[in-house]
Parts: structure tokens; sequence; C-alpha cells
């Protein structure tokens, strides 16, 4: 084995070369999307079929014309008072994935904010990595049979890390269980530690949870992104909501011109309604069940449905579903169905802004950030009751809520008859994102709790 | 120059600039937990008043955008997560500007509770859909740029400062004065004379408009003092 001097993966926080973290798409094969092409077609805007060089992270003020000035300033504000005050971010991987995805963000904009953060990532063999996927699953409510070789795995690869880590910054804050029991590396309670816990841990496996806990009650405080996601524990618990870059690739504005084009090479007619559901073909996404929805509304309004996801590709699982979903679709020469390689952010993004209507009818979510991306597209959204999505979907303010197959039929619908209502639910979910679910607010709250934890006095209720 | 542009009226200068602040929040899962309406009010009888707090006026700001049907969080979970509308609209009702003391609001929150648990015991026992998780927020104030002395100068920082700053002056302010009023309204009052400006800047109805309607309410106020 390595030492580990080697396998600990340092990242820089310079900002330019976050921006250029490697993505590494090599493992995964492109499959070209379903789609009919004919001659004569306009040219794609790029081949999606090879992952575009990522752009460099935005700045600081690139975000004044989402939030305002005003908002802004306050972060700086809030950022003066820790100037010279260190962080270190930790998490298990330096690519691919929500958290790494929100971390090349974060990361540049609190330095630029003057808040010295480091970010590492920890290293261990693929042994490591299996038990932490079990325990993954497992926290989410899987079966699992614990054993005691799993945990001295975890504990071996986690002490592996904690002597070759140094940890003298003010905060430390480790992201998810892989790296949780770092927590031993703690000496004294003059730096903050903050565990922040990205998964649902509403109905954990009681075993891998008892064993998980006894490090995280060794945090100041740990995170959740979602009030039912948390436990009962011993330590402040704070609410941080996912959130998405409104400048990333996925969310940014587009001009017309692009969103058509993406329309051109996918063949969709912007002219009729365009239902679009983004998601991996996976069951808990009830895909089947979107199919269904849009048959029965189309017996009383025209429309399209967009079925635009991954992950038919490097899961049997998907491709089962991708086979499924073209089953019921039945030929139908408007349901368009688009397995896109996962570096096609901005055409999903064009996609989501050609839309009339996007749904999310999950039986089983996360935090669900593509009704994130919808709702800050301001469209009306239609999605399941499950997971975070009510904290991003206020029933009838925001967007819709449906538990059924026919309920989701009927809002599909009563939102394409009712243009002005939809549009008004488009307008307050946007809001509703500017508000609670930005990489701005995110940077906000982290910047809140280091002051928090740092002793920066906080208002009392008079 | 002309005698005209000698003898122009200076603008009135206020003795005590308006300090625009705003304030943040990070919000805190407590321990709380009401899994029926029965629990919620034994919970909401318990709970620390920065939850009250939290869920009431701070709700306000985090939803600031929804002009009609959103109050407080207690009666959006009456309403979409218990199916009580009645009791929805009870606690919908309730005007967090008339109360300048948490424990006062808590007090009628509670009452409203206490007598539909009684006269629909069946209800009350009847599980939510979903859970109602009690939250609370630790609050940072914090300055702003805009410390204006004359009335235009006080429209400008209206103009610019975030809606959090307006919710901080005009919405949260009377738990800090104890008083029925505003932040915006005392200054119109105590430092311009404005005695009918900071009157129908504190009648303007918070939960019919969105907070940026608010906003603008406010600045087309003191624009006609202004004139």
């Amino acid at each position: 084995m390595k030492p580990m001097e080697q396998l600990t993966e340092s990242i820089t926080s310079e900002p330019s070369q976050l921006g250029s973290a490697p993505v590494d798409h090599s493992q995964r094969p492109v499959t070209a999307p379903t789609r009919r092409s004919a001659p004569g077609d306009k040219q794609p805007l790029r081949d999606f079929r090879t992952p575009p060089a990522p752009p460099p992270p935005p700045h600081l003020d690139d975000y004044q014309s989402v939030i305002g000035q005003a908002n802004l300033d306050a972060l700086r504000f809030l950022a003066r008072d820790l100037k010279g005050k260190t962080v270190k971010m930790v998490n298990s991987t330096a690519v691919g994935g929500g958290v790494a995805e929100m971390l090349n963000r974060l990361v540049p904009l609190l330095t630029e904010l003057e808040v010295a953060t480091h970010w590492d990532v920890i290293t261990g063999g693929n042994d490591f990595f299996e038990v932490t996927k079990a325990f993954h699953n497992a926290l989410q409510g899987n079966d699992y049979q614990l054993t005691k070789h799993a945990q001295e795995i975890f504990l071996m690869y986690n002490e592996q890390n904690r002597q070759r880590m140094q940890f003298p910054e003010d905060m430390v804050v480790i992201h998810d269980p892989q790296p949780a029991a770092l927590v031993r590396a703690r000496r004294d309670t003059s730096s903050h530690w903050v565990w922040r816990c990205h998964i649902d841990l509403s109905h954990p496996h009681p075993q891998v949870w008892d064993f998980l806990r006894t490090f995280v009650e060794q945090f100041d405080a740990a995170i959740f992104s979602s009030q039912s996601f948390s436990r009962q524990l011993p330590i402040l618990q704070y609410l941080f909501y996912p959130c998405i870059d409104p400048l990333s690739e996925k969310n940014k504005e587009l001009d017309d011109s692009t969103i058509q084009a993406v329309c051109d090479e996918f063949k969709i007619d912007r002219s009729r309604p365009i239902v679009t559901q983004v998601s991996r073909f996976d069951r808990a996404k009830d895909p089947v069940g979107v199919i269904q929805a849009y048959k029965l509304a189309k017996k009383y309004v025209d429309c399209q449905l967009v079925m635009a996801g991954g992950g038919a590709t490097d899961d049997p699982e998907g491709a089962a579903v991708l086979q499924e979903v073209k089953v019921a679709a039945d030929n139908d020469p408007d349901i368009i169905i688009l397995d896109l390689p996962p570096w096609c952010a901005l055409e999903i993004n064009a996609l989501q802004r050609a839309s009339t209507l996007v749904v999310q009818k999950s039986i089983k979510e996360g935090f669900g950030l593509t009704v994130t991306e919808a709702l800050w597209k301001g469209k009306p959204t239609i999605a399941g009751a499950v997971g975070g999505i009510p904290n991003q979907i206020i029933h009838k303010l925001t967007g819709v809520l449906v538990h059924s197959v026919e309920g989701c039929g009927y809002q599909i619908r009563y939102l394409l008859t009712h243009p002005d209502f939809a549009r008004r639910l488009g307008e307050n979910g946007r809001e509703h994102v500017k508000e609670n679910f930005l990489m701005t607010t995110n940077v906000k709250r982290w910047l809140l709790l280091f002051r928090i934890l740092s002793g920066n006095q906080t208002v009392s209720l008079p | 120059m002309t005698t005209a542009q000698i003898t122009e009226p200076q603008p009135q200068t206020a003795r005590k600039p308006f300090y625009f602040n705003t304030s943040e929040h990070l919000l805190r899962i407590s321990r709380e937990k009401a899994t029926t309406l029965a629990e919620l009010l034994e919970a909401l009888r318990r709970c620390p008043s920065d939850s009250v707090f939290q869920h009431t006026f701070r709700t306000l700001q985090e939803h600031h955008f929804i002009r009609q049907g959103f109050s407080n969080d207690f009666a959006h979970w009456a309403l979409s997560k218990c199916n009580e509308p009645a009791l929805g609209e009870r606690l919908a009702g309730v005007d967090v500007r008339e109360f300048t003391a948490i424990e006062d609001l808590r007090g009628h929150l509670v009452s409203i509770l206490e007598s539909y648990v009684l006269q629909n015991p069946t209800a009350a026992a009847r599980p939510a859909q979903e859970p109602f998780y009690f939250c609370a927020a630790d609050i940072v104030v914090l300055p702003t740029d805009f410390i204006p002395d004359t009335l235009a100068g006080f429209v400008d920082g209206l103009k610019r400062v975030s809606l959090h700053s307006i919710h901080h002056h005009f919405i949260e302010a009377r738990l800090r004065l104890k008083l029925m009023s505003n932040d915006f309204s005392q200054w119109l009052l105590e430092e311009m004379s404005l005695p009918d400006a900071a009157r129908s800047v504190n009648r303007i109805d918070i939960y019919t408009a969105t907070m940026e309607n608010v906003r603008q309410q406010i600045i087309r106020i003191v624009e006609r003092a202004l004139r």
C-alpha cells in the first residue's frame, strides 16, 4: 500500500485550479440518445457525446446580477469578522457526485471572501469504499448485516487518513459518513468540528447508525438537508438546504437560439406544450408513472412528453428501466426519450427552459435538486410529495404536490389549461429558490455557522 | 446665480439618521416534533420562544414572495398536512403585527389550538401526513452602508437594501420596540415629523402583499411626503 501522503489527495482552494478540477468521464460509455433524426437537420450546438472542458468557476461579483448588491454586501459583512480564520472541508471524492460539485463552487467563494478554506479528500482501498457504500445504503434504510470486519475496515482507513492529515484549522467540516471517524483527531475544544450529513437519516439501519453515532456525537454540530432527514442528537443540529449554482451550465440563463437549437436537435416542437421529467432511469423516479399520467392528460390536452435522463448505459437496472419506459411509450411520436450522458448540463438546461411544465413524479427522493432547477427556471412544477421535495414545493403556492398517477395526470391538465395560475406558481417557485436554495445562500449559511461557532454574537429575542 | 436658486429650501435633516440594518438567520432543528394536532399543542406550550418566533415572524421572511395564502407554519401544517381547514384559517388569521412579545403570541396560538382540540378530539389524535418539525434560528444583525438623514436618502436606502432589511425594520421591529409600530414609522414620526406618513406605512397589510410590494408601498408613501 502507498504511504498515506500519496493516498491523501489535497486540493488547493485556488479558484482557477478548482474550476478545472478533472472530471473523469472515461469510465462511462456514451450512448447516443434515443431520438429521431432527419435529413437536413440543423447542426447541433456541439457534440454532446464528448465531455466539454469545465468552465472556470464564477467569482462573487458574477452573482450580483442574480442576487443583487445588497445580498452580496451581506456576505462580505458576514465574512469580515472571519478574516484570519481557517477552515478545512473533508469528503471522500474530488470528482463526481453532488458533494464534490458543491465544494468545487463553495471553496473558491469562501476563499474569495478571505475565509481561508482547504479541501481534503480521504482515500482508501476498494474494500473501504465497498463498506462505506453499504453503510450509505443502510443508513438510508436498506437491509444490511453489519460485521466486525466491516467496522474494522472503516476504522482502519479512517485511522490511516487521520494519521496523515493535519487539522490545524479553526473549523473542520466532515462531509458524510465515510470520514466521520476523523473526529478522533480532535484534541481539544479550540477547534470546531461539524458533521455535514448529505443523506437521509430518517430511517437508518439501527446497527449502522449506532456505530456511526458514537463519532457523530463527538462533533460540535451536525447539519442536515431537511428536518425530516435528521436524528435526535445531543449536539446542535442545523438545517442547510442543498443548493444549485445559478451560474452553472445547468442553470445559467440561455438565449432563445440555444434553446431552439437543442429542441431542434431532439425534434421537440416548441409550438406545442412540452411536459418534461429530467431524471435517471430509475424506478424511484417512477418514469412509467409519468407516461401514464401524460396519457391521462393527453385525452384532454395536446402536449408532448420529454423524458430526459441517464444511467441506462452503465447501470443494468437503468437499462432495464429504460426498456420499460420504451414499452410504456408504445411508439407514441409525442414521447421523446433521451438517454443523455452526464455532461449534457447545457442540453438539460435548455430542455427545462423549453418546457411548459416540469414533472418530478418521484416515489422516493433525496432532496430532489432537479425540482430546484425547474423552479429556478420559473417553471410550474408537479412533483411527488417525498424526500426533500415538500421543502421546495409548497402545494399550490410554489408548485403542486401529487401522490398518484391520477393526481399527476390531473395537474398536468389543469396547469396546461390555466396558464395564469401556472405562471404564478413558476414565479413563486423561482423566488423560493432565490431565497433558500442558491449557492450564495449556502455560502451565507456557512459564514453564519462559522461566526456562531467562533463566538461572534448572535441576537437574542427581545 | 439667481435669487431663486439661493433661497431654495434645504431638505429637512434628521437629528438621528436612520441606520438601515439587516438580519440573517441560521436555522436550527429543535427537539420538538409533532405528529398530531394534540402533539402540536403540547410542543407549542413547551418549545423555546425562538421556535415560536421562527414559525411565525421568521417564516414570513422565508416566504416573502407569497402574496396570498401563507401566514405562518402552524396554519400551513394544519391545513396541508392535517386537512383541518377551519383550524388552518383560524391560525392563519393570527397577525404577528398585533404582538409585541413572543409569549403573548404563543398564548394566543395555544388558545386557538386548545379550543379546537377540545372540540375535535378525533381530529386532534389523527396522525398528520407529515410531522411538524420545530425549528429555531440563530440571528445575526448586520449593518448596511445606508445611513440617511434626509427623506431623499431614506427613499434611496429603501430602494437599495435587501428584503431582509425591510423585514427586519418593518416586521421584526415591533418585538424590539415593544410598540405596535415599526422602525420606519417611528423614524418618520420622531425625526421627520410626518405623522400621516408614519401611520400610512404602519397600515400596510403584509398578508396581502409580497415583501417587495411592501417595499414599493413604503417608497410611494415617503415619496408623496417628499412632494
